[in-house]
C-alpha cells in the first residue's frame, strides 16, 4: 500500500482512531505511526475530533479493587520521600542517598590513606607521564544542512563525556523554555538510550552512568532530539542533529 | 493527596512522567469515572471494562513521558489522549474476543443478538445513537450533522461507542457491508466539517 497519498493517510488515521481499521492493516498502520510524525499528527487530530463524542457517555464507578490492582502494578517498590533532584532519573545511580554517600566517603578515605596508588587512573597516569591519551569514543553530529555542529568525546574507561558545540548559530532555533536538546545513543542491537542534555553553546562535561566502553562500544549512531519532558523514554521524532560514533582506539 | 485541585491534568501527567506516583493517583481520581463509563459502554460488562482500565492506567503510568501537549503544531488535550489509550485497549480486547469466538465456532455467522453483549442495565442505558445525538447537541453541531441520513449517524455511533467493526455494524443494522463502510466514511467527513465549522477542532 502506498503511504504517500494524503487523503488515504487521513482516511486510515480516522479509521484507526474509530477502530474500524483492523487486522493486518491496523498493525501496518501502527508501524507507520511509530515512524512518522506527520501520521502521528493526523491521528492526534482524529483523537481530538472523536474524543468529543466520548463526552456524552455517562460516568460509572468501578469497584475499589481496580485502583488497588493498578496501584500494585505501578507504585514504585521502595517508595520513600526522595528530595527532588536536579539530575534526571537515568543519571541517578540506584539507591543513591546521603547514607550511601557518607559510607562511600568513609570507605574511600580509609582506602586512600592505605593505598593512594589505587586512585590514579590510567588516564591520570598517562597525563602525569606527559603523554596525553586521545579520546576513545568520538562522535561528530551534523545538522540538516550537513554542517558539523556537535563534537562528542569520551575516554574509554572514563565516566565523563565532553560535548562541544561547534559554530555560533543556535543548535535549535526557537527552543521553548520547557524544551531541551537530548543526546541519544542508538545501539546496533538495542533500544536508544539518553546520554545527556546538550548545552546551547560552548563545552560541557557531563557524568556518565557507566564507563564509555560499557555504554558506547555497540553504539554506531548518535542523535540529538528536541524533547519536552525531563526524562523522555524514547527519542522524539524531532531530530535536530545526527551523526556517527566511532571508536578511535 | 493535598495537591491543589487547580493543578492541570497536563501538569499531573508531567508529574507522573517524573515518577511522581501521587500525581498518577490524582490522574486516576479525576478521570476514572469517565473512562470507566467509556470502557463499559464499549465492552458491555464491568469486569471486562475493569480489566481494560487496569491495562490502560498501567500504560498511562509507564508512558506518561510520551504524552505531548502538541504534535506537529496540533494541540492535544490530555483527556483525549487518555480516552484514546482506553479506547485502543478496549478495541484490542473486543477484537481478541471476536477472534476467540470465531475460533471456537468457525461456522457460526455473526448474529447481533448472540454476539454483542448487551450492556448491563441496557433498558436504562442510552443507546449508541442516543449518545451520539447528545454529543452533537452538547457540541452544538446537531443542525450541521442533521444533513446526514440517520443510518450514517447510527453506523458511526455503533462503531464509536460500542467499538463494532464494519462487519458487526452491518450485521447489527442489517445493511450491506459496502454501504456501512461508505456511511461511516461519509459520517467521519461530515463530523470533521461540522466540528471545524463550529470551531471545536480543526
Amino acid at each position: 500500500m502506498r503511504y504517500t497519498d494524503a487523503k488515504l493517510l487521513d482516511a486510515l488515521a480516522s479509521a484507526y482512531v474509530l477502530g474500524t481499521l483492523e487486522g493486518g492493516a491496523r498493525r501496518r498502520f501502527e508501524r507507520l505511526l511509530r515512524d512518522r510524525i506527520d501520521v502521528r499528527a493526523l491521528v492526534a487530530q482524529w483523537e481530538q475530533r472523536l474524543g468529543q463524542l466520548a463526552l456524552s457517555v455517562p460516568a460509572r464507578r468501578p469497584s475499589a479493587n481496580l485502583w488497588r490492582a493498578i496501584e500494585a502494578r505501578t507504585r514504585p517498590v521502595a517508595e520513600h520521600k526522595t528530595p527532588t533532584s536536579r539530575w534526571p532519573a537515568w543519571l541517578r545511580p540506584a539507591g543513591f542517598g546521603l547514607g550511601g554517600v557518607a559510607a562511600g566517603v568513609i570507605a574511600a578515605s580509609a582506602l586512600f590513606l592505605s593505598a593512594p596508588g589505587l586512585f590514579i587512573t590510567s588516564d591520570q597516569l598517562a597525563m602525569r607521564s606527559g603523554e596525553r591519551l586521545p579520546q576513545s569514543y568520538v562522535g561528530v553530529l551534523t545538522d540538516a544542512q550537513g554542517q558539523g555542529r556537535l563534537l562528542v568525546s569520551s575516554l574509554r574507561h572514563g565516566k565523563t563525556l565532553t560535548l562541544k558545540v561547534l559554530g555560533t548559530a543556535p543548535l535549535a532555533p526557537a527552543l521553548a523554555s520547557d524544551e531541551r536538546l537530548v543526546l541519544w545513543a542508538l545501539p546496533a542491537d538495542g533500544a536508544p538510550f539518553a546520554i545527556g542534555t546538550v548545552p546551547a553553546s560552548g563545552t560541557q562535561v557531563s557524568a556518565l552512568p557507566d564507563t564509555s566502553e560499557k555504554l558506547l562500544s555497540k553504539v554506531s549512531r548518535l542523535v540529538v532530539t528536541r524533547e519536552r519532558t525531563a526524562t523522555p523514554s524514547a527519542p522524539s521524532a524531532d531530530v535536530v542533529l545526527s551523526g556517527s560514533c566511532a571508536k578511535l582506539w | 493527596m493535598d495537591r491543589n485541585i487547580l493543578t492541570s491534568l497536563q501538569d499531573l501527567i508531567a508529574g507522573a512522567a517524573r515518577g511522581d506516583h501521587t500525581c498518577f493517583a490524582q490522574i486516576y481520581e479525576r478521570t476514572h469515572l469517565h473512562l470507566f463509563g467509556v470502557a463499559v459502554r464499549m465492552l458491555g460488562n464491568e469486569q471486562a471494562a475493569e480489566d481494560v482500565l487496569q491495562e490502560a492506567y498501567v500504560n498511562i503510568w509507564k508512558n506518561a513521558a510520551s504524552y505531548r501537549s502538541s504534535v506537529d503544531g496540533q494541540e492535544i488535550q490530555p483527556i483525549t489522549w487518555l480516552i484514546a489509550i482506553v479506547r485502543n485497549k478496549a478495541l484490542d480486547a473486543l477484537r481478541s474476543r471476536t477472534r476467540r469466538s470465531a475460533h471456537e465456532q468457525p461456522q457460526q455467522h455473526f448474529d447481533a443478538e448472540d454476539d454483542i453483549e448487551v450492556p448491563q442495565g441496557a433498558d436504562t442505558a442510552p443507546g449508541a445513537l442516543q449518545l451520539f445525538e447528545q454529543a452533537m447537541q452538547a457540541l452544538r453541531i446537531e443542525g450541521c450533522m442533521a444533513a446526514l441520513d440517520g443510518s450514517f449517524r447510527q453506523s458511526l455511533a455503533l462503531a464509536y461507542y460500542q467499538g463494532l467493526s464494519h462487519t458487526e455494524v452491518a450485521a447489527q443494522m442489517n445493511a450491506p457491508l459496502g454501504s456501512v463502510k461508505a456511511w461511516i466514511r461519509r459520517g467521519l467527513d461530515k463530523l470533521r466539517a461540522c466540528l471545524s465549522a463550529q470551531g471545536v477542532t480543526p
